[in-house]
């Protein structure tokens, strides 16, 4: 493609795919290396998406792209990996924590003591498992989205979860993604996690870096499986310094009477965050709460794309996104509700609501119905405004200075999202996150 | 429920129902041979008598039609379309000007009583000046000396051209440029007539003016131009409605509408649209690809569109406002009914540029049979635009448990005063509503009827009252023995 000139990486990719790479995954099963072909073949004719193609309308990610990035990296722990780790730390939460340094399982700063009922292995070996080959790939939709054909075709590692049926654990697992590099890197981490029937997991999901000069590009993909009667919270945490672009493509499949919640924080530094969130609600009765809230300062871009998939009768969806945008920060949301002619007495809802603290900021709001079933309830609602000058008088009228007052306004405009989090010590957190975030006394209101 | 079996067939009633206005009218045309080129575009400017500058126009534009393709982002399967098969021009070979409407071809305002507006009586009805455009010539006429008076100029774009020419040559395609979109681009190249409104400065328009189209001959597409300006402080409430022949074949439309706002001005655009739909298997039918958009060129000036949307096989557009001047207030009112295998993708997108500007959208779509009804809509806020002000609404109307409703509103703000607010709701009539009027006594059919009534008002209010009738009826015998 001729656009793709301008962007070397393109090309090293596919000259790493057709050398050192395709050596190295000679031993993986057949599917999985029919796989990787096919979702390079739609790679190599769609390239990176430009800001022509529809879902990349306000994301223009080829700047990003066009770094000289480093395909591997030497994996170097120690002093970074612990610096990464401590920025992750929940205070007070009580956790299973494991963590990977650019995608791969660092067995020195993992927990022990798991239990049982909860496996965890490295992406790298469960290739050959009955549950990696059975989950794998499936509703992953590699012909429309690129950057999720680019991950299949290459990825290396990543984490394989899984919950034994009828298990609940106690505690919420913390997965804490570092990446760090001496040099520019792109990575491409690979997730599965499966819950099987009647399982009930929460994890928090943290994506962190350290601060070196370095700009890491990180393609990543989760697949999760949520079997019947089963119950994922999934919170996922990104507070990454500068220098990271994330794309995080996370596709979920639900089966009959499965709950799923996903709450995303995105938050500063990180210089490229797009999220594309596919819920596929397969069986009938099934429910799904996506969360999300997205703080974005200085120049950053925060993208979330969310797809709720309505295939099947008498399923229940909620979504609600927040946004609080400051300095020249770009916000942008598209979500996405598609109900299929079986999908009869959906109940399907989305909110979506942006606050622009400052001229510079922009935000782009694209809610969507796409309808095929009648006996539906289906509604969405966007707005964008600014913190209420009467309310900003109010507080200050009873003796709240001003900047205290504002930071008090928008925990009370995140409060539906923060509210929603199910373990205390994490509410507090991103609480106090966004406390640090709304910056004191500057002329933002006053434009 | 008890009438579950009576509402299925109203549905299917209603979702079969055959086109009551289609008919055809015998009248000799003077047509041009079918296919498009620059000999067609010269033929039709000589045709016309048009100056130099008017044909340059036309070329640049057939030039602009030459390097567009098709468009593929909408929500549809667009079929291909011969550009090549269509006659560009024809017009009724009658051509001497009326002085009174005993001179029109009888034949003609037969065609004009079967659709319920007969002009004997459009005269008699006070404040409602009518310029009838049938295919593609103005053939009466009337109140044209009352609106003369006032110095309100309400022609034929045909006739502007040769009377008032420095106004349309500063006007004409300043709001939709000649290589805007593809059919915008054909317009330019190949329009035939149309209609030409210009309110001078700190006048008010004291009657309707109104149009009706109506698609004739076949093989001929219509491409009409409306041009209308209001200058400093003036009125005008223009009304545009159209019917079409039952036919096989399909007729595209790609009419331009232009609206200049000036200082303090306000227009106000209402449009009800029935065109033949296709048979119930979506054969036929009209293509209704309309390009539509208004300039609030001055400070305070106000433009409305309202459109009440019941006919074409495809209804494709997107009236629009560009609020350039301070203060300046853009509204769209929507009402969209798609039945068998219509398709409906329409909207508006306002351009908040100036400050202090506002814009309201309100669209309903009902949609029942195999159809599917889009709302498709862009708020923009530029950075300048401060204190903008948006509210959006639409709401869906799901009938029958085979069509589709979708909605795609984009929002983009690079401002931070800026308060834009967007609600859709998309949902079928509760059985609890149907059951409550059932339970007074009455049926289904006028429950429904009555229930679509109320949900569409919002909109239907907005139409001048002698359109609000007609729509008031159109949509009654829309939704005669159905459930929507």
């Amino acid at each position: 493609m001729a656009n793709q000139v301008s962007i070397p990486l393109y090309q090293k990719l596919l000259d790493g795919f057709d050398g050192k790479f395709a050596i190295e995954q000679k031993a993986e099963p057949d599917a999985l290396r029919q796989a990787r072909q096919k979702a390079l073949e739609n790679f190599r004719k769609s390239g990176f998406p430009t800001t022509r193609v529809e879902d990349w309308k306000y994301t223009n990610v080829i700047p990003f792209l066009k770094e000289d990035y480093a395909l591997q990296d030497k994996a170097k722990a120690g002093a970074a990996l612990a610096h990464a780790v401590e920025a992750a730390t929940i205070e007070d939460l009580d956790s299973y924590r494991i963590v990977l340094l650019n995608g791969q399982l660092q067995e020195t700063a993992t927990d022990e003591k798991l239990p049982d009922s909860i496996s965890i292995r490295p992406m790298a070996e469960a290739k050959q498992e009955a549950t990696f080959l059975n989950y794998f790939g499936k509703g992953t939709d590699v012909e429309k989205h690129h950057f999720a054909a680019l991950n299949t075709a290459m990825f290396t590692d990543g984490l394989l979860i899984e919950v034994k049926a009828n298990a609940s654990i106690d505690k919420p697992l913390h997965i804490i993604h570092a990446f760090s590099s001496e040099n520019n890197l792109f990575v491409q981490p690979r997730h599965l996690i499966v819950l099987h029937r009647s399982a009930a997991l929460s994890i928090v999901e943290s994506v962190v870096t350290d601060s070196s000069a370095a700009k890491i590009f990180v393609n990543s993909l989760t697949e999760v499986v949520v079997e019947e009667n089963a119950n994922l919270n999934h919170y996922t945490l990104q507070t990454a310094k500068k220098g990271l672009r994330q794309l995080q493509h996370t596709e979920v499949n639900q089966k009959r009477d499965s709950v799923y919640s996903n709450y995303t924080f995105s938050l500063p530094e990180a210089e490229l965050l797009r999220n594309n969130l596919h819920v596929n609600l397969d069986d009938e009765h099934t429910e799904s709460h996506l969360y999300g809230l997205y703080l974005g300062a200085d120049q950053q871009l925060l993208d979330n794309h969310t797809f709720m998939n309505h295939q099947k009768a008498h399923c229940e969806s909620n979504e609600v996104y927040k946004g609080v945008l400051l300095d020249k920060a770009v916000g942008v949301f598209n979500g996405k509700v598609f109900v299929q002619v079986d999908a009869q007495k959906t109940n399907a809802f989305q909110q979506n609501n942006n606050l622009l603290l400052s001229p510079t900021a922009t935000i782009n709001s694209k809610p969507q119905l796409e309808i095929f079933a009648d006996d539906v309830k289906c509604s969405h609602g966007s707005t964008i405004g600014q913190l209420s000058q009467e309310a900003m008088f109010y507080l200050q009228s009873r003796g709240i200075g001003e900047d205290s007052a504002r930071a008090m306004l928008v925990s009370a405009f995140a409060f539906d999202v923060t509210e929603k989090i199910k373990i205390p010590e994490l509410e507090a957190h991103i609480n106090n996150l966004i406390t640090h975030h709304i910056p004191a006394n500057q002329e933002l209101i006053k434009a | 429920m008890a009438n579950t079996v009576d509402s299925n067939e109203i549905i299917n009633d209603f979702a079969t129902k055959e086109y009551e206005h289609g008919f055809v009218t015998d009248i000799e045309m003077d047509i041009a041979p079918p296919g498009l080129s620059e000999d067609t575009i010269r033929f039709i400017s000589a045709k016309k008598e048009e100056p130099e500058w008017l044909l340059e126009w036309r070329l640049k534009g057939y030039r602009a039609f030459l390097k567009q393709d098709l468009p593929e982002w909408q929500n549809f399967k667009l079929p291909p379309i011969d550009f090549q098969g269509i006659s560009y021009y024809a017009a009724p070979k009658n051509k001497k000007k009326y002085n009174s409407l005993d001179e029109v071809d009888p034949e003609l305002l037969a065609t004009f009583e079967k659709l319920g507006i007969p002009l004997n009586e459009q005269k008699v009805l006070a404040g409602v000046a009518v310029d009838a455009v049938f295919d593609s010539i103005s053939v009466a006429t009337t109140y044209k000396e009352k609106l003369k008076e006032l110095g309100i100029i309400f022609c034929s774009f045909g006739e502007a051209v040769q009377e008032y020419p420095e106004l349309v040559k500063k006007y004409l395609g300043t709001v939709v440029p000649h290589s805007d979109n593809i059919f915008a681009a054909l317009n330019t190249a190949a329009f035939s007539d149309g209609s030409f409104v210009y309110i001078p400065k700190g006048v008010r328009c004291p009657m309707e003016l109104s149009t009706y189209f109506r698609i004739n001959t076949q093989g001929t597409g219509q491409f009409e131009r409306t041009l209308i300006i209001a200058d400093e402080g003036s009125y005008v409430s223009y009304l545009e409605g159209c019917t079409a022949p039952m036919r096989d074949e399909n007729q595209l439309h790609a009419a331009v509408v232009e609206l200049i706002a000036l200082d303090n001005a306000e227009i106000k655009y209402s449009t009800v649209q029935n065109w033949y739909p296709g048979d119930k298997e979506g054969k036929g039918g009209v293509y209704n690809f309309v390009t539509k958009r208004g300039a609030c060129r001055g400070a305070n000036s106000k433009i409305s569109w309202t459109q009440v949307e019941t006919g074409s096989s495809i209804t494709w557009k997107y009236p629009s406002v560009i609020l350039q001047g301070d203060n300046s207030v853009g509204e769209f009112y929507s009402v969209a009914v798609t039945r068998n295998k219509q398709i409906a993708d329409t909207g508006t997108k306002m351009y908040h540029l100036g400050r202090n500007t506002k814009s309201r959208i309100i669209s309903k779509g009902i949609s029942a049979g195999h159809s599917n009804n889009s709302y498709r809509g862009l708020v923009h806020v530029g950075a300048k635009a401060d204190n903008a002000r948006n509210f959006t609404q639409c709401d869906s109307l799901l009938i029958g448990s085979e069509c589709g409703a979708h909605t795609f509103p984009y929002i983009e703000t690079k401002n931070n005063t800026a308060m834009v607010e967007h609600e859709a709701t998309t949902s079928k009539i509760g059985e609890d509503q149907i059951f409550y009027l059932n339970q007074r006594g009455i049926d289904s059919e006028k429950a429904v009827a009555l229930i679509v009534n109320g949900y569409a008002k919002e909109v239907l209010n907005q139409l001048p009252m002698e359109f609000a009738v007609e729509a008031q009826k159109l949509l009654s015998i829309t939704l005669e023995g159905s459930v929507g």
